[in-house]
């Protein structure tokens, strides 16, 4: 089977802050990562790999620099490494992603299971990789945590409520991801980072998978973001320590105090 | 070897960053520290190839490795730093005691010998050191002797004792320097050979979790291919060829402690509340134990990637910039982690944070591969040279260079760090007249005043550059006035010790004070305050509270 894996860098979310007065988000100096879904993606599409021998091709939509995410899944594995990266597709939202990304998908050639990270932990959406889905007019299962493949089935762990359910499904398919509890991201060694320079890598432009101008960047995304704010900070909770009956007597003072309770 | 693409060299340093954090945090550093312990175990981890690999980077890719260059190996040397000295300094002996083979060795040497390093993540210890042989390395006593069998060399018999050898007790294979009948030279020494044996682990004052040992060489047999370059008395040329290699390294130990250091104290300065404020707005704190130190390191690694590149670029030897970078971080590494103790008050004090522990290990970078007074005689030396042979013009065209830059690029202190060149040129002249080279003070104080000055020329030409290096976590505004704090402290003290140096030593000293021009050098500190100021916002911003 041919498997691609779709992922995107991100800004570090513990570093990163919003500048109260312009709402932007403040990236200098802030290091970049792989999106972590996007890192469990990888790693489940590499453990069938390793099972099954497929073959996996790694994706990426973003700035030059975010061929790091494409060789670090070559270093992890992946044998082969695509980044889709031109002025034309700055600014796209996530339906104009996923045309980019579905038009890449088509170009790679015949494809049986795409992986992607459920959300990217910047935007937080969780719509790129079913766009891809609906643009490939491809079935797809959403919150899966685990995968095995038996021959031509597909067999999905999906997170419910209370528990998970397990989906069947042929290929072509594709999976969003979200994480397995113990999940312990794998991080490459200098042996293999330096093998994966010698792997296929490819950046493609919009014209070379074909996409057309008017769908993407700023213009071909129909989202329109009003503005981005910090939401507001919750005061502070008190803590009481010592006995049970201590604390409670302190608690039932303030809560007297606020008059929530009447005395 | 030339440096790796910026994104392989930043993944090598995000899986160490990763590796570190999962399996040598802090609690555990501590307790190794403690019992003066080294975790072998970890090490050997460290250079498993399918783990990390760290100790790949000194290999060539023909021999399993993955052919770091200069600069690859400083950003990996500063992180190492920033995790534990003593670590880094296990990782470093490997680095070390390959050298010798990387430089001499035969191709079937290297083949046989860097594969089995690679593949089999062999510890590797340099033994050169000896009881009454530290930088001066001809008075070893280690003795090679033939062992001849049917009329030829088949081996020899070496017998000595090494002293502070780092990985010693641990190493699978060392280099060990003999002086063969044919004069000084590097033999590969396994282990397992007999009458080889390591003395007991040494209970230092810091770098504890990283093995230094003696070595005993009690009559061992070693093959004659073991002979580094099958050549006799090639060793000290060996060894000497690499140390403007092997002391960036050291320099970026320098660093990344000072760093981690100050960092910490940036951090909490945010965080701790005195007289109505934080720490991180009184200038009584800031301007004295944070921004001067910051500024000198930042100096410091702007020279060591100056360096670097340019034995990237295939220059080779380069001893004395070698000099210059090792010299000024570590001795203002170690400078900046004392301020940081104090920054950080009692806690500072403390075993309970890791400032304490960096301000011990720090040390022994002033003090391993070439002691700070080996390297001030060393800086003399190369630069006095170049003082001479071009009749006092050296310091003088380089004045001259930053003339032209600070007409384009007014803030970045190229006028100030002029000022200190030319002062300094004057200074040398003097002493070549009244020939107070004869004081070995003079020299080794010159040694210095050169480091200082020199960083400041290059810092100066850095802080114009159009792009900054990958490493620079600042922006233009706020690396420009680092840059032109360290050029006004750098001339002023080139300037007021030359003058003083002068002074103590010569009969007369002429009309020194106006050739320093002390005056133009004052007038340039306008402005310091201002930059000092802008530099803690700065460095407040880049290092937030946790």
């Amino acid at each position: 089977m041919n498997i691609v894996v779709c992922v995107k860098q991100v800004p570090d979310s513990t570093e990163v802050k919003i500048n109260p007065e312009t709402g932007h988000l403040i990236r200098a100096g802030v290091p970049s990562i792989i999106n972590p879904y996007d890192h469990f993606a990888l790693q489940s599409a590499l453990e069938l790999k390793k099972k099954h021998n497929f073959k996996v091709t790694i994706v990426s939509m973003g700035p030059p620099q975010a061929k790091s995410v494409v060789q670090m899944g070559m270093a992890l594995g992946a044998d082969e490494g695509v980044l889709l990266s031109d002025m034309a597709f700055a600014g796209s939202d996530t339906w104009s992603t996923s045309y980019a990304l579905a038009k890449a998908v088509r170009k790679i050639g015949k494809i049986d299971l795409i992986f992607c990270g459920m959300q990217a932990i910047d935007g937080d959406t969780a719509q790129t990789g079913p766009g891809v889905a609906q643009q490939l007019g491809m079935p797809q299962v959403t919150f899966c945590e685990k995968v095995d493949v038996d021959g031509r089935r597909i067999i999905a762990h999906k997170q419910i409520d209370g528990g998970y359910e397990v989906v069947e499904a042929r290929p072509p398919v594709l999976l969003t991801m979200i994480m397995h509890k113990d999940y312990v991201p794998r991080y490459p060694s200098f042996l293999s980072i330096n093998a994966s320079l010698k792997k296929p890598f490819h950046i493609w432009s919009a014209s070379d998978i074909g996409a057309e101008a008017q769908f993407l960047g700023l213009k071909g995304s129909p989202t329109q973001v009003d503005r981005i704010y910090p939401p507001p900070q919750r005061e502070k909770a008190a803590m009481f320590t010592g006995s049970g009956n201590e604390g409670m007597a302190k608690i039932l003072e303030i809560m007297k105090a606020e008059h929530f309770l009447e005395d | 070897m030339a440096s790796m693409d910026t994104i392989s060299r930043n993944l090598m340093l995000d899986s160490l960053r990763e590796y570190a954090k999962r399996r040598i945090p802090f609690d555990l550093i501590r307790e190794l520290d403690e019992k003066n312990e080294c975790p072998t175990a970890i090490l050997k981890e460290m250079y498993d190839k399918d783990s990390l690999g760290v100790h790949l980077l000194m290999i060539p890719e023909e021999y399993g490795g993955v052919s770091g260059g200069t600069f690859d190996i400083y950003r990996i040397c500063e992180l190492l730093a920033r995790i534990d000295l003593g670590i880094a300094t296990g990782v470093f002996a490997t680095f070390l005691g390959t050298d010798p083979l990387n430089q001499g060795g035969t191709t079937e040497q290297k083949e046989k010998w860097l594969k089995r390093i690679a593949s089999e993540n062999l510890l590797v210890a340099y033994g050169a050191t000896e009881p009454d042989a530290g930088s001066d390395l001809v008075n070893m006593r280690t003795r090679a002797e033939h062992v001849v069998k049917n009329g030829k060399i088949a081996g020899y018999r070496i017998t000595g004792n090494k002293q502070w050898i780092s990985n010693g007790g641990i190493a699978d294979m060392h280099t060990i320097l003999a002086m063969a009948p044919g004069g000084p030279s590097w033999f590969i020494v396994e282990t397992k050979m007999e009458g080889f044996s390591a003395n007991k682990h040494e209970d230092k004052h810091g770098i504890r979790l990283s093995n230094t040992a003696g070595l005993s060489l009690d009559n061992v047999y070693v093959p004659a291919e073991n002979l580094i370059g099958l050549e006799e008395g090639k060793g000290l040329l060996q060894a000497q060829a690499v140390f403007g290699y092997t002391r960036v390294m050291v320099a970026a130990f320098g660093l990344g402690c000072g760093l981690e250091a100050l960092e910490h104290a940036i951090r909490y300065s945010q965080q701790r509340i005195q007289g109505g404020g934080p720490l991180s707005e009184k200038q009584g704190y800031t301007h004295k134990l944070l921004v001067p130190n910051y500024v000198r390191l930042e100096g410091a690694r702007a020279y060591i990637e100056y360096t670097a590149l340019k034995l990237d670029s295939g220059e080779h030897g380069l001893q004395t910039e070698g000099a210059i970078a090792k010299y000024g971080a570590s001795e203002w590494g170690n400078k900046a982690a004392d301020d940081a103790i104090q920054a950080l008050g009692g806690y500072g004090f403390t075993k309970d944070f890791p400032v304490e522990k960096i301000k011990r290990d720090v040390k022994i970078t002033c003090i391993y591969e070439g002691t700070s007074e080996v390297l001030e005689m060393t800086i003399y030396r190369g630069r006095w040279q170049e003082h001479l042979k071009s009749r006092g013009r050296y310091y003088l065209d380089m004045a001259d260079q930053l003339d032209q830059l600070h007409a384009n690029e007014p803030k970045v202190g190229a006028h100030a760090s002029a000022l200190g060149l030319r002062a300094l040129a004057a200074i040398l002249e003097e002493c070549r007249v009244h020939k107070l080279t004869r004081h070995q003070h003079v020299t080794f104080t010159l040694g210095r005043l050169i480091c200082a000055a020199e960083t400041a020329w290059n810092f100066s030409i850095a802080a114009a550059a159009p792009k900054y290096s990958e490493t620079i976590r600042f922006d233009r505004e706020g690396w420009q006035a680092m840059a032109r704090i360290f050029a006004r402290e750098a001339a002023l003290n080139t300037a007021a010790e030359g003058l003083a140096l002068v002074l103590g030593a010569a009969d007369s000293a002429g009309n020194l004070a106006d050739a320093v021009n002390m005056e133009a050098i004052q007038i340039e500190q306008k402005g310091m305050i201002a930059d000092m100021d802008l530099v803690s916002l700065k460095l407040k911003q880049t290092f937030k509270a946790k």
